[in-house]
């Protein structure tokens, strides 16, 4: 007498500070089924996983596993009653042997001593499931690639008795035999009558595996049901759904003049193809594509963060050298992702934050003057609207659209001629967000050239005047501003569509 | 969120094993440090073999190594987990002294005395394990602040030199069973127990993975808490009983017993090839450290350098070893 429900949700909600993760998502997953969890990034796939591993704990709502309702207080408890996930940011243990990563967590012991032969046993049985059967147990983890170490993970939750098996997202890592090789695991777990929930952007393995489909937007339920009853289309068109706000200002006319020219660039350590591309003064173009696709990559590069393997950069015709003080001194300029790690010094106060980048304009002789950093302060919180109680205020205080504006304000003091900015309004509330695309849109207009990267759909396109789609670090696709353009930039992104 | 995620090409395999390999391998097992040991005892062979290798030297060498070899086991535990222990110093001190006080030189006692110490250690491990994980306190804040607090204690006892052992506790701390001092026996007792727990038990590799990553440790359902607790209660016994050991040797107990061991003990499980950061490490490297500490201040005995210059070759026998041994972290 099998459980309807192996693994569910029922109306979990999850707000972090700033943003709701979750609303109100309801899900079902019945054992001996392949179920497909879909939704764009950020759509709250992996916060559900999370809440559902009792790695994290509903706001409100609850867990329901084999048709009861459960409270996990971390992830033993859900392990312990036989979910099993495998998460997508690795946690393979880098120092540990192969041996010991896979029985981590289930080691075959008598009153806590290992039994060391059943113990190798065990994992080399799972082991050889995942096609890893010829490798040296004692080989050390960290030593592998990243697609076996997420094998040796998937392994690892083999050994354990689960009842569901949640993968978060396997084909980011693997790719030909070996992501074969989980589909025809996956397919005997299965049979087994085990639940596999199965996160995944490749609509591809959704055909192929999947017997029912969960979507989710924007931390929301959308739809659910057997997988027969989604075709590629309607996935996408679920995915995306939204129509593009009218939150976005027009973009003024761009100009003629060619500001940043990039010829055949390829991020050093990077296997993808070069990419090209120019960008005009008064020019602001969107990157879109999924995680992972190449976008942050590029804008690294471009800024001097990372170096460069090859091509050429030129600002105003003349070319770039790929440091990164040579970059800034040429104007160009990026506003990271992540704005608390690489953006601020959350520990000063916003005056000093925001004249980071120019202490020679404030400074004589390597006296810095107080009052020219609190004039520099003022212009800049006049101009981008920040709101703090001071320029004494320290950035950790901030709300993450103010603490956005600093890191905007501090490029702006060095006077750039290309703004790059990389997922620009994460983190950052409604109101907030359409200040800073407001402030895009101005800067553009005032001549600067602008390359904004973001996974958000409608951001791209309702700011840009044109959109480059990235897969797999290339360029796939052109696509001009046009609220309609979204579910053809999905299926660029997803290489659903030639 | 998972941006960096983005897939990198494996690392190609190095056709032949470079140095630097060998090197990284040899750090890594904790070998690397016994040669520098090989060679030292090599040195002092050819320069004093006949003061070096005498049964009175040995013994005393071998004797010598027993309390910093006893504190570094628990050392080498904690660190492993990715915590530190300051406080072991002070422990050693505290059950040294509360040893010769309390047995006061009555032989009824000794018994209870030692479980009594062994208790506190225990007790005391117990307390530092709590605070680090209920409190969520750094263990570096931690074990300082135990270490001012025993320290403390142990003035506050006897400021000056007190009690006394019981000739059987003294008679067993310079008896031999063959060449060998019988307290060195116990040093190699717990090193079997301690490698065997680390080793051959489900705890030892909950202390590895908790050590190499908290967050997936808990991933994998393990109880990370109860793992560190342990850790620290472990640490605390062995420093129990290097503190009886260090009693019986001197026969009274001395309220600085312990002072700069808790350095001594860090100083050689890095020596070892132990990261600092938690999760790598062999006891082999650890007990080579000792060894080599160990062999540095008898060196300095044996070639007739004044023992003030001791701190001075330990600094840089440290940065040396380090800098050269340095293994590469992963990722």
């Amino acid at each position: 007498m099998a459980p309807t429900i192996a693994l569910g949700a029922r109306e979990v909600t999850k707000s972090f500070p700033g943003v709701r993760a979750l609303e109100n998502v309801t899900f079902a997953c019945a054992p001996g089924r392949v179920h497909a969890l879909l939704g764009e990034n950020g759509a709250g796939k992996s916060t559900l996983i999370k809440i559902l591993t009792g790695d994290q704990a509903p706001d409100s709502g609850a867990v329901i596993v084999g048709d009861e309702e459960m409270s996990f207080g971390s992830p033993r408890d859900a392990l312990a009653v036989g979910v099993t996930p495998v998460y997508q940011e690795l946690t393979v243990l880098p120092e540990m042997s192969v041996l010991d990563n896979v029985m981590l967590g289930h080691e075959s012991a008598r009153r806590g001593v290992l039994r060391l032969r059943e113990q190798r046993e065990h994992a080399r049985r799972a082991l050889e499931r995942v096609t890893l059967g010829g490798l040296d147990l004692n080989t050390i983890a960290g030593d592998l690639s990243l697609a076996n170490q997420q094998l040796v993970e998937i392994a690892r939750a083999l050994v354990s008795k689960s009842n569901v098996l949640i993968l978060d997202e396997p084909s980011a890592v693997l790719s030909g035999d070996k992501l074969e090789a989980l589909h025809t695991v996956v397919r005997s777990i299965v049979a087994e009558g085990t639940a596999v929930v199965y996160i995944t952007h490749l609509l591809d393995e959704v055909r192929d595996l999947a017997d029912d489909v969960t979507i989710l937007r924007d931390g929301r339920f959308v739809s659910t049901g057997p997988a027969s009853e989604y075709p590629m289309e309607r996935i996408v068109r679920e995915m995306v759904g939204r129509q593009v706000d009218s939150v976005f200002p027009d973009p003024a006319d761009r100009r003629d003049e060619v500001v940043l020219s990039v010829e055949g660039v390829v991020p050093r350590g990077a296997d993808c193809v070069p990419v090209s591309l120019e960008l005009r003064a008064g020019e602001i173009v969107g990157l879109a594509g999924l995680v992972g696709s190449g976008r942050s990559r590029l804008l690294k590069t471009l800024a001097g963060v990372r170096q460069r393997g090859d091509g050429r950069v030129s600002v105003g015709g003349r070319p770039l050298r790929a440091s990164l003080g040579a970059t800034i001194g040429a104007g160009v300029v990026l506003v990271p992702e992540e704005r608390k790690r690489d953006g601020l010094v959350l520990e000063l106060p916003v005056g000093q934050n925001t004249t980071l980048t120019a202490l020679g304009s404030i400074s004589t002789a390597g006296w810095i003057s107080g009052a020219r950093e609190a004039a520099a302060y003022a212009e800049e919180r006049d101009r981008l609207g920040i709101r703090s109680s001071s320029g004494a205020q320290l950035a950790k205080q901030l709300s993450g659209g103010n603490q956005q504006k600093i890191v905007i304000a501090k490029w702006l003091r060095v006077g750039p001629r290309v703004l790059l900015l990389d997922e620009p309004t994460r983190g950052v509330d409604v109101g907030a967000k359409s200040e800073i695309y407001r402030i895009i849109t101005e800067l553009a207009a005032q001549g600067m050239a602008i390359l904004v990267a973001s996974s958000e759909l409608p951001e791209v396109i309702g700011l840009s005047h044109r959109v480059l789609v990235f897969r797999d670090g290339a360029v796939v696709g052109e696509v001009a501003r046009d609220p309609e353009s979204s579910e053809k930039i999905m299926h660029l992104a997803l290489g659903t569509e030639s | 969120m998972t941006a960096t995620l983005a897939p990198s090409p494996a690392p190609a395999p190095s056709a032949g094993r470079t140095v630097r390999d060998w090197v990284a391998t040899a750090v890594r097992r904790g070998a690397a440090v016994w040669v520098i040991v090989a060679v030292l005892i090599v040195v002092l062979s050819v320069m004093r073999g006949g003061a070096f290798w005498s049964t009175g030297n040995i013994a005393a060498l071998l004797t010598s190594a027993v309390v910093l070899g006893l504190v570094a086991l628990g050392q080498h535990t904690v660190i492993l987990s990715g915590g530190i222990d300051l406080s072991v110093g002070s422990m050693v001190t505290i059950t040294t002294l509360l040893t010769a006080v309390l047995i006061d030189g009555y032989p009824i006692r000794t018994f209870p005395v030692i479980l009594g110490m062994l208790a506190l250690g225990a007790l005391l491990g117990t307390i530092n394990g709590l605070l680090v994980t209920k409190l969520n306190m750094p263990p570096f804040i931690v074990t300082l602040g135990m270490l001012y607090l025993v320290s403390g204690a142990a003035l506050w006892i006897s400021s000056t030199p007190a009690g006394q052992v019981t000739s059987a506790l003294t008679e067993f701390a310079f008896g031999k069973l063959g060449p060998i001092p019988l307290s060195f026996v116990v040093l190699a007792l717990a090193i079997a127990i301690i490698w065997f727990l680390l080793n051959r038990t489900v705890w030892g590799k909950q202390v590895f993975a908790v050590g190499g990553d908290l967050h997936s440790a808990r991933a994998a359902g393990i109880s990370t808490n109860r793992v560190l607790i342990w850790v620290y209660v472990t640490s605390g016994l062995l420093a129990a009983v290097a503190g009886i050991l260090l009693a019986a040797r001197s026969s009274i107990g001395s309220p600085t017993a312990g002072d700069g061991l808790e350095l001594s003990a860090i100083t050689v499980v890095v020596i070892g090839g132990t990261s600092l950061l938690g999760g790598r490490g062999t006891l082999l490297g650890t007990m080579g450290g000792v060894a080599l500490l160990s062999l540095i201040t008898n060196s300095i005995t044996l070639l007739q350098f004044p023992s003030t210059i001791t701190d001075l070759i330990r600094g840089v026998i440290i940065i040396a070893a380090v800098a050269v041994f340095v293994a590469k972290r992963r990722r």
